[in-house]
Order: C-alpha cells, then sequence, then structure tokens
C-alpha cells in the first residue's frame, strides 16, 4: 500500500507537474512535425533530462511519448503527411475526411479514441507486468540469453524488409557492445588507448547520432522545395450521438489488435495501425467507405497504435526488453538514472512502476483536454520553414550530447554515429536493431558465457525456456525469410501473365 | 491483408500536390479527390552496383572486425571463453551475413528501396556543409567556450538550409542561443 501511495505522491510534486507540461509541450510539437518522430525526440531529450531527478526524468520522457501519439495525427488528417509512422493509417481516411469539411470531427474523435486506446493499454500494463515480471525472476543465464535472442529475432524480422540486412544490424549493435572493459574479466576491448572508451561507447551519443543526427541529415539529402497548405475549414468538431455509436465497434475491434501488438518486442504503432484500420474494415458494415472518408477508420486506426503503448512499456519494464524504439532509447536514460528496467524493478522499486503508470495516465489527460481546444495555431505551426526545425534539432542533437558527460569527446562520438546511420539508412540497414544490440548486448554476452562456463553448450537446450524461446527465435526469422518468398509464389499464381512477361 | 488506399508514396513528402491550393496563397479546402494528381516519383531507384558496394563493404568491414577481435590484448592468458570469444564470435556472423549479402547482391534481385526517397543534387552539399560546421562548431566551442561559436554556428547554419532574412537570421541566432544558455546553466545547472 505504501509503494501505492508513494508512486502516486511523487507525481504530484510540483517540479514533476511542470516536467509534466513540459513533455506535453514537446511531444505534442514533435509529433506535428513531419520529420521528428518521438524517438527522435526521446533521444534528443535524453541529453537534457539526465541532470534531473530520476521520476522528473521519466515525466518528461513518458509525457513527450504519450504526447507524441496525439500530435501525429493533426498533419495526417491536415495535410496527408503523417507526423510520425505510428500516424500512417490515420492517413487512409482522416484526410479524406478533412477534404470534405470534416477535418474538426476527424482531429476530435483521433483525440478521443487515442486516449482510450493508451488508457486500456495501461489496465493492460497494470495487471500483466507483475505476473511476467514474476515470471522472469525465475530465469537463469541460458533462459535471460534466450529472451534476448528471441527479443532481436522478433524485431529484425518485424522492422526489416531484408532480413539478412536486419541481422547484420543487430550483430553490428552488438559488437558495438564490446567497446569497452570486459564484463568479467576487465579486460580492455576496442579502446584504443582512448580513455573515454574504457566506459564503453555514450550510449545517449550513440543513440541521439542513429536518429536524430541521421534523420537529420536524411533529410537534407533528400528534402525538395513544395509547398502544400494544410486545410484550414475544420469544419463541425464534436461527434453526433450515431457517429459516438458507429465508432465503438472499430474502436472495440482495433483495440485488442493494438494491445496483441503492442506486447510484441520490436512492433510499434505503424504495425497496429495499419493491422486495426484492416482488422475494423473487415468487421465494418460499411468496409465501401474505407479509405474515403469513413469516421470508422479513423477511429480504428488511432485506437489500434495508441493501444500498443501499455504494452511496449510492459516489456520493457517486466522483462528489461524494449517494446519500440522510443522504449530502446529510454532504458539509456534510465541506465544513466541507475533504474535497472527488467523483472527486479518490481522487487527493488515498485513505487516506480505506480509513478510510471500515474505518468502515463496523466500524460494521456492533459494532452486529451489540450486537443479538445479548438486551436487554429496547431494549423499556422504546420507552415513553419524546414529550416528552422532543422537549425533547432542540430544545436539541441549537439548541446543535448555534450550536457550528458560535459565532454566534448562524446559530442565527436555523436557526430561520428550520425554519419554511420546516414550511411546505413542509405544502404537500408535498420538502426532500430542497432540499438537493441547496443542495449542488450553485456546482458547477452555476460549470460551466454556464464550459462557456457556452468552448463555448457547444451544447458540452452537442455533447460525447457531457454529451449522454447530459442526454438521461436528460430521460428520468427523462418517465417520472417519464407513469408515474401509465399507471397511472391502467391502473386505469381494469381496473375502468371504479367510474371512471365516481366 | 488487403491492400489499404493508395497512399502518397514516399513519407515525409508522401503527399498530393492539390492544384487549386497551389495557385491561390491562402490554398483552399475545397478541392475535389478526383482533382488532385499524383506527385513525382521521387522514390530512390534500386541498383545493382550499389549493392555490391554495401555488402562488399560489409564484408570488408566484417574481416577487418575478426582480425582486431583476435588481435585484443589479454592479461592473463587466452584460450576458450576468453574477452576475445564473444567478439569473434560475432565478427564471424557478421562476415557469413555479409557473404550471404554479397552473393545477393550479385545472383539475386535487386531489391526495391522500400519507402527511401533518391538524394537531391545539391542534398549532399548541403549535408556535408552541415557536417563539416558541426565539427568546426565542436572545435570552435573546445578552443572559444560556448557564446560566441554558437552564435555563428545558428547564423551560418540557417544560412546554407536556405533563410535568406538577416533579421531573422540575426534574431533566431540570439534568441536560440540565450536559450539553450538559460536552459543550460540555469536551469538544469549544466556548464556550458
Amino acid at each position: 500500500m505504501n509503494a501505492l501511495l508513494d508512486g502516486m505522491l511523487a507525481v504530484f510534486e510540483p517540479s514533476v507537474m511542470l516536467c509534466l507540461g513540459v513533455g506535453v509541450l514537446v511531444g505534442m510539437l514533435v509529433g506535428m512535425f513531419p520529420g521528428v518522430t518521438a524517438t527522435m525526440a526521446v533521444a534528443l531529450a535524453s541529453g537534457f533530462t539526465m541532470t534531473l531527478e530520476p521520476v522528473q526524468g521519466l515525466a518528461v520522457l513518458l509525457t513527450i511519448y504519450v504526447a507524441a501519439n496525439f500530435g501525429d495525427r493533426i498533419p495526417s488528417i491536415l495535410i496527408n503527411t503523417p507526423g510520425t509512422p505510428a500516424s500512417i493509417a490515420t492517413t487512409f481516411d482522416g484526410y479524406p475526411m478533412a477534404k470534405n469539411g470534416q477535418a474538426g470531427l476527424a482531429l476530435i474523435v483521433s483525440a478521443l479514441v487515442s486516449a482510450i486506446g493508451i488508457m486500456a493499454s495501461m489496465v493492460l500494463f497494470a495487471g500483466a507486468s507483475v505476473p511476467l515480471a514474476q515470471l522472469a525472476l525465475r530465469f537463469g543465464p541460458s533462459e535471460m540469453f534466450a529472451v534476448v535472442i528471441l527479443a532481436m529475432t522478433i524485431m529484425i524480422s518485424i522492422s526489416s524488409k531484408s532480413i539478412t540486412k536486419g541481422l547484420l544490424a543487430g550483430v553490428i549493435g552488438l559488437f558495438i557492445a564490446t567497446v569497452g572493459r570486459d564484463p568479467i574479466t576487465g579486460d580492455a576491448r576496442f579502446t584504443f588507448g582512448v580513455r573515454e572508451l574504457n566506459g564503453g561507447l555514450d550510449f545517449i551519443a550513440v543513440i541521439i547520432g542513429l536518429f536524430g543526427i541521421a534523420e537529420l541529415f536524411d533529410q537534407l539529402l533528400t528534402h525538395r522545395e513544395h509547398k502544400i497548405k494544410p486545410i484550414s475549414a475544420l469544419g463541425r468538431w464534436w461527434p453526433t450521438k450515431s457517429e459516438y455509436k458507429r465508432i465503438a465497434k472499430p474502436t472495440l475491434v482495433s483495440g485488442m489488435v493494438g494491445l496483441v501488438v503492442g506486447i510484441i518486442p520490436g512492433a510499434g504503432g505503424d504495425i497496429a495501425g495499419l493491422l486495426g484500420w484492416d482488422r475494423a474494415k473487415a468487421a465494418s458494415q460499411t468496409k465501401a467507405s474505407f479509405g474515403k472518408g469513413n469516421i470508422e477508420g479513423v477511429a480504428a486506426a488511432d485506437t489500434a497504435s495508441s493501444a500498443t503503448l501499455g504494452g511496449s512499456l510492459t516489456t520493457t519494464m517486466a522483462l528489461g526488453i524494449p517494446g519500440d524504439s522510443v522504449m530502446a532509447v529510454m532504458i539509456g536514460s534510465m541506465i544513466v538514472w541507475g533504474i535497472q528496467p527488467g523483472p527486479s524493478l518490481f522487487v527493488n522499486q515498485p513505487e516506480l512502476v505506480v509513478t510510471i503508470t500515474a505518468i502515463m495516465v496523466l500524460a494521456t489527460i492533459i494532452t486529451l483536454a489540450i486537443n479538445l481546444i479548438r486551436m487554429p495555431m496547431m494549423v499556422k505551426l504546420l507552415d513553419l520553414p524546414k529550416h528552422y526545425i532543422w537549425a533547432t534539432v542540430l544545436v539541441f542533437c549537439v548541446v543535448g550530447t555534450y550536457a550528458t558527460t560535459n565532454n566534448l569527446f562524446t559530442v565527436t562520438v555523436m557526430l561520428c554515429f550520425g554519419v554511420v546511420g546516414v550511411i546505413l539508412k542509405r544502404s537500408g540497414i535498420p538502426a532500430g536493431p542497432i540499438v537493441l544490440g547496443l542495449i542488450l548486448g553485456p546482458l547477452a554476452e555476460s549470460n551466454l558465457r556464464r550459462s557456457l562456463l556452468i552448463d555448457g553448450p547444451a544447458g540452452l537446450i537442455n533447460k525447457p525456456i531457454s529451449a522454447v524461446l530459442i526454438a521461436l527465435a528460430v521460428i520468427a526469422v523462418v517465417i520472417a525469410i519464407s513469408a515474401p518468398l509465399m507471397a511472391r509464389r502467391r502473386a505469381k499464381a494469381s496473375d502468371p501473365v504479367a510474371h512471365s512477361t516481366s | 491483408m488487403p491492400r489499404p488506399p493508395a497512399t502518397p508514396k514516399s513519407w515525409p513528402n508522401r503527399i498530393m500536390v492539390e492544384p487549386g491550393k497551389l495557385a491561390s496563397p491562402f490554398g483552399s479546402a475545397d478541392v475535389l479527390p478526383e482533382q488532385t494528381v499524383a506527385e513525382p516519383d521521387y522514390a530512390a531507384r534500386p541498383s545493382r552496383r550499389l549493392e555490391i558496394a554495401i555488402a562488399a563493404s560489409a564484408l570488408a568491414l566484417s574481416v577487418t572486425a575478426l582480425l582486431v577481435s583476435r588481435a585484443i590484448p589479454l592479461r592473463m592468458g587466452g584460450g576458450g571463453i576468453d574477452p576475445r570469444w564473444w567478439p569473434t564470435l560475432l565478427s564471424v556472423l557478421a562476415s557469413a551475413l555479409s557473404a550471404l549479402l554479397v552473393a545477393m547482391s550479385l545472383f539475386g534481385q535487386t531489391p526495391a528501396r522500400g519507402e527511401m526517397e533518391a538524394a537531391e543534387p545539391d542534398g549532399w552539399t548541403r549535408m556535408l556543409l552541415a557536417l563539416a560546421l558541426s565539427a568546426l562548431y565542436v572545435f570552435a566551442w573546445s578552443h572559444l567556450g560556448y557564446v560566441g561559436p554558437t552564435l555563428v554556428f545558428n547564423l551560418v547554419l540557417l544560412r546554407i538550409f536556405g533563410l535568406r532574412s538577416w533579421k531573422a537570421l540575426g534574431v533566431y541566432s540570439v534568441v536560440t542561443t540565450a536559450f539553450i544558455y538559460g536552459l543550460f546553466h540555469y536551469l538544469l545547472r549544466v556548464p556550458l
């Protein structure tokens, strides 16, 4: 009971409330500007929050996570451009609705169902994280190694277009994690006499480089001058009684999809949004109008993508395995604050788990309230020239990285990883598995070496849990390899003429 | 899964050009769906030569990593599961995956580049200038402190990115430099 009360009270400290306000503002803004993703924003904010108390820092980062999830729907609906990948499916019906003069209605429905999705996912977090953590507490070195391998293979098979490049990215991440002192013997590895590398590469610098600088450089490379004016005639705002009834079913169907997808490591709002929209369409009586401005389509896409948040948080906090790329970045910050996500967190700092839940719920309520206020300002902000965003992001990346260590060497590392990141991005090698490998590398190495020293190679297969987890990892890779081949074969069978001439 | 409706192709610039709006400085919400025309395709083209270069570079780096891993100096005797073991295992895995990529790039179908957009001719200049400027900024910061280099960095950066108004350049540089200084120095207690 004390943990519950302490955790709740911690959120209502004035400084934490101030951090919540800052997080909401930043999150809404980054969500609204296409090209600035929640991962990038949380990576950037990590630099600024290092000096804060853990609860204050978590309030900023988690609120950005929540608010960006609301903000990214606005450009999807008004200019047909998703603010972040999680709102891709919102464009299917949101923009046609806006063109039909129902932009206000689409914005309000989107905000309402996003809040419902997040709240439902927080119920999942509250109910599932403790049993999952209790199960994970029984894991030995071989089981922990198997969990890491399973999480990595699932993320790679979901997030990468080429499974080979995805696996290579994961291995690169694990390799980068070996820089510094050996976790068991303390021998220096790949430090080349540089004192700053003894503790390993600075995690925050690497992620700001890979997600912030690389994304910025890619935009600088591909930017074209074109102007599209956001839709300014917003029309009616609040749904009618019959419209509330219409959105109930798609909200429920896609919410379930989002909850399931959220639990899977590496699968985020973008996948859930597309799947949720598709399932709601299949269950709808008005499926012919999906994609042409159907209010059910907006409700389905946004509920599903929002409902992934709690699932991602569950995997992150209960297992220490990041549920999505934002959580991967957040784990890095938490480690710097001395918080080790994983099953032991529930034993050592139960009040923190309550605090995290309270922050997420409060952030959802505040952001929903802001979204329900009609703000013509939001439309005006979409017109802000790109050069201001680029310059601000670059300066904040440099200064934010410097703030983590007060050492310009860290900034150099960040810039180097920015260059590496843009090369990898242009090569089709995803950054997500690299970061996951970097986070989980020490865990994988130390547990594998311990397991091999204690039980030998057979220990990985003889223990039922690790054997099952490794088998699942193999299945994930096999499915990822075979699915595109089967799809190609099916397409060939359905249209043999086109394929014979191509 | 059935195909979703046609969406703009390459995010974040996956948008539809609306002639009605382009003609008017204020835009219009009254453009009908059938009046919209698809934007020219800016997607990056698949390239076998590029795939071979990527795979060959990955292989060269993986083999280098393998050699460097074997050369890790050990304080105590090596052998078995020593500090070299894990990096060696990873570089062997990376070499195998890179060799597979080489084979696929030589003999397989050239893969599509997904949602990636083609680089603009002036994009490389813009990116390399931003990188060089950032490196110079870090160097200047270490010698001259935060304020002066940050002011100049902001000013030159925006100029490169296309802002032409000197008034806007000046105001943005001063405000951003002052805001960051205030935020870090006074609020977060991080000396700059």
